[in-house]
């Protein structure tokens, strides 16, 4: 096949066996090159398992091997690595949230222009079914204005984690950075920007918050609440209502509900449930996201999700968090392995 | 099922007000096929009611378009019904947007009817262009996939039923080998994207119920000027009714199509799973003086066999649903089986309970 795009995974941890390892199976033109992960010996097994040809455990083995890197890493080295190889004209897909503030992301940015390459952030949602479906009939004006927005993401059940994740300093936050940011991401895309946010979180000065909430306003006047948990089942889902209808989109899930109060259909149902969670089975949003990148690459479309917007989401959550100053952490301080 | 008299005003050649909220239905004779545009001068005169007051922007227009014969055969929609219908729209709402849809279709008899082609050869296309009508093949148009109760398979429709506006269904009245009859309620099949809807036929019945709800028309006009006898719904021979039902109630103008056609409505098996899921009765329809009904001919041969092989079709697709939802919650049980009996056990019995 001509033209492969060589890839090195950045951090093999359980968001890259999950969900980018079967995306890289499903878009051919990108060929797996390179595995970099701070475990040696997890970096081993996984190349091996997989037949990538390369392990290391130093970033700077990528040079000259790879294309296109996905950072699948603890929040508090996205930027700094993705800095390194976008400067270096390496592709990057980074996994959410881009970074922990705005100059990192405006870091990464400027890193991107430097190298010529793109930026990938890895907000996968909008790629799902139910959302791209939701998009389009909101851009058709079919629920009119939006007015207000609940969503609300939580869960007991988490896949193990390192350390990172629960300090302040290396992950940025908690559960609204690493869950709540999801719903900020998909809600800009949707309704526009965030105007006021007013947070609260048990989070403290060493700990990170597992229970976010954040009431908000948008620019156009709608008022909304997002809930982010890590020690909650809640809903899974954002409602979004309209002057002339409401959607009901799932954030775990391909379901989607939707009411517009003049439709033809609506007349009868007070409803209806768009059937999108069957066909296909599986969650194709990450390798529609990653084919986005490649075409991206070869000068055929728009990343989706660039650092730019990327960069909107995280802002929303600094700003949500009282903080705009960077924080002050030197890659030294930085540790751990793969997301 | 019981007919109600008072549920229906029928409307002959003499004008009776109707009733609020009572569907209206006017029968009348059309001796000249060539003069429609007359035959809605006098729905205006005799129910007036029946036309619309004022209009949405947008208009949607579905004939039955289900072949490539041309309507003299009293298989399809007579074009002509266009250019009157857009005056007698632009009159009321100058600005109007007046779309004909319909789509592809896989048939029982030929491998696949394009609905573009369709457009094309049975002169839509001409007729729509002088007339500043827009013609949209809905299997082309943006579609989403629902879930309706009852029907096991996901459901394609066009996005356009999102969307607000008025709608004018124009079907034939014509037998049909496994219905009995055709008219309005199942014109509305066409409203389904997929050219290849036989999957979805075992559960004809209930999909026009749910169509009929989804997209409920607020005009019929079943078109009897020549009707369809012998097999149906394409094959078969032309009759002269020369009669057009109007209504603004898609069961009411089904009824009196099939009265028509001398069909008793509870033959017909949408008619009465319509009017169960309304919660209605048939309603009493007595024809207006000078249009005489005719007992259509009616080939029914292959009838029986075609229902018992849909029954089959529904129970062995309900037996696989069922089958696999029992293995999906052995597998469950097996795998977790104290999350299993925390989680699953207490929504069935809710469920069992509810039962």
């Amino acid at each position: 096949m001509p033209d492969r795009i060589r890839l090195g995974f950045v951090g093999v941890g359980p968001v890259v066996e999950r969900y980018h390892l079967r995306a890289v199976r499903g878009v051919p033109e990108v060929q797996p090159a390179v595995v970099v992960d701070i475990n040696e010996e997890r970096a081993r097994l996984f190349a091996q398992r997989q037949g990538i040809p390369l392990h290391t455990t130093r970033l700077h083995d990528l040079f000259g091997k790879v294309d296109l890197a996905i950072i699948a890493l603890p929040n508090g080295l996205h930027a700094a690595l993705s800095c390194e190889l976008l400067s270096n004209g390496i592709h990057v897909l980074c996994e959410k949230p881009m970074a922990r503030n705005v100059p990192e992301c405006r870091a990464m940015i400027e890193a991107a222009q430097r190298g010529g390459v793109q930026l990938c952030i890895g907000h996968n949602r909008r790629f799902r079914n139910n959302f791209s479906l939701a998009k389009r009939l909101m851009e058709k004006g079919i629920f009119g204005e939006v007015t207000h927005i609940e969503a609300e993401e939580g869960s007991t059940a988490d896949w193990q984690r390192s350390p990172a994740y629960f300090d302040p300093v290396q992950a940025g936050g908690g559960a609204l950075i690493d869950v709540g940011i999801h719903s900020i991401d998909l809600i800009r895309w949707l309704a526009g920007e965030f105007r006021d946010v007013d947070y609260h979180g048990d989070g403290t000065s060493t700990t990170v918050e597992s229970e976010a909430q954040l009431h908000f306003r948008m620019a156009n006047g709608a008022q909304g609440k997002l809930l982010a948990s890590r020690t909650r089942n809640l809903q899974q889902r954002i409602r979004i209502t309209c002057s002339k209808g409401y959607l009901e989109v799932g954030l775990w899930g391909d379901n989607l509900r939707m009411r517009s109060n003049k439709g033809k259909a609506f007349q009868q149902f007070p409803y209806l449930d768009a059937y999108v969670s069957r066909r296909p089975p599986q969650d194709a949003s990450f390798v529609l996201q990653l084919n986005n990148l490649v075409n991206a690459i070869r000068g055929e479309e728009k990343v989706l999700v660039d650092g730019v917007e990327g960069m909107a989401a995280v802002e929303v959550v600094t700003r949500a968090y009282g903080r705009s100053a960077p924080l002050h952490a030197s890659p030294a301080e930085v540790s751990g392995g793969g997301q | 099922m019981k007919k109600s008299p008072a549920s229906t005003d029928v409307h002959g050649s003499t004008c009776k007000q109707s009733s609020a909220g009572l569907p209206t239905l006017a029968i009348l004779r059309c001796e000249n096929h060539g003069d429609l545009a007359g035959v809605l001068t006098r729905l205006r005169a005799v129910a007036p009611s029946l036309l619309p007051a004022s209009l949405p922007r947008k208009v949607v227009i579905k004939p039955n378009l289900c072949d490539l014969v041309s309507w003299e055969a009293g298989v399809t929609t007579d074009p002509a019904w266009l250019p009157i219908l857009a005056a007698e729209l632009r009159a009321i709402r100058s600005d109007v947007q007046i779309v004909v849809i319909e789509s592809d279709a896989v048939s029982a008899y030929k491998n696949s009817r394009s609905c573009d082609e369709t457009y094309d050869r049975l002169g839509y296309r001409e007729v729509a262009r002088q007339h500043g009508i827009e013609l949209v093949n809905l299997s082309k148009s943006e579609s989403i996939e629902i879930s309706l109760d009852g029907i096991p398979l996901p459901v394609l429709i066009s996005e356009l039923f999102l969307e607000e506006f008025y709608f004018i269904s124009i079907a034939n009245l014509k037998v049909h080998p496994y219905e009995r009859m055709t008219a309005i309620l199942k014109n509305s099949f066409g409203l389904l994207t997929d050219a290849d809807v036989s999957p979805l036929h075992p559960y004809l019945s209930l999909m026009l119920s749910h169509l009929h709800r989804l997209c409920p028309p607020d005009l019929c006009i079943v078109d009897g000027r020549i009707g369809l006898e012998g097999q149906g719904p394409i094959i078969g021979d032309p009759v002269r009714m020369n009669s057009i039902i109007f209504s603004n109630d898609a069961l009411a103008a089904d009824v009196a199509a099939c009265k028509l056609m001398m069909i008793p409505p509870e033959e017909v098996p949408h008619l009465r799973k319509v009017a169960a899921d309304l919660g209605r009765n048939f309603p009493e329809i007595e024809l207006p003086a000078g249009i005489s009904p005719r007992s259509f001919a009616f080939d029914a041969s292959g009838h029986d066999a075609i229902m018992v092989k849909f029954a089959n079709r529904r129970l062995h697709r309900g037996s696989e649903l069922f089958t696999n939802r029992w293995i999906d919650r052995f597998l469950r049980f097996k795998r977790e089986p104290v999350k299993f009996a925390t989680e699953a056990i207490p929504k069935l019995a809710r469920r069992f309970h509810a039962r």
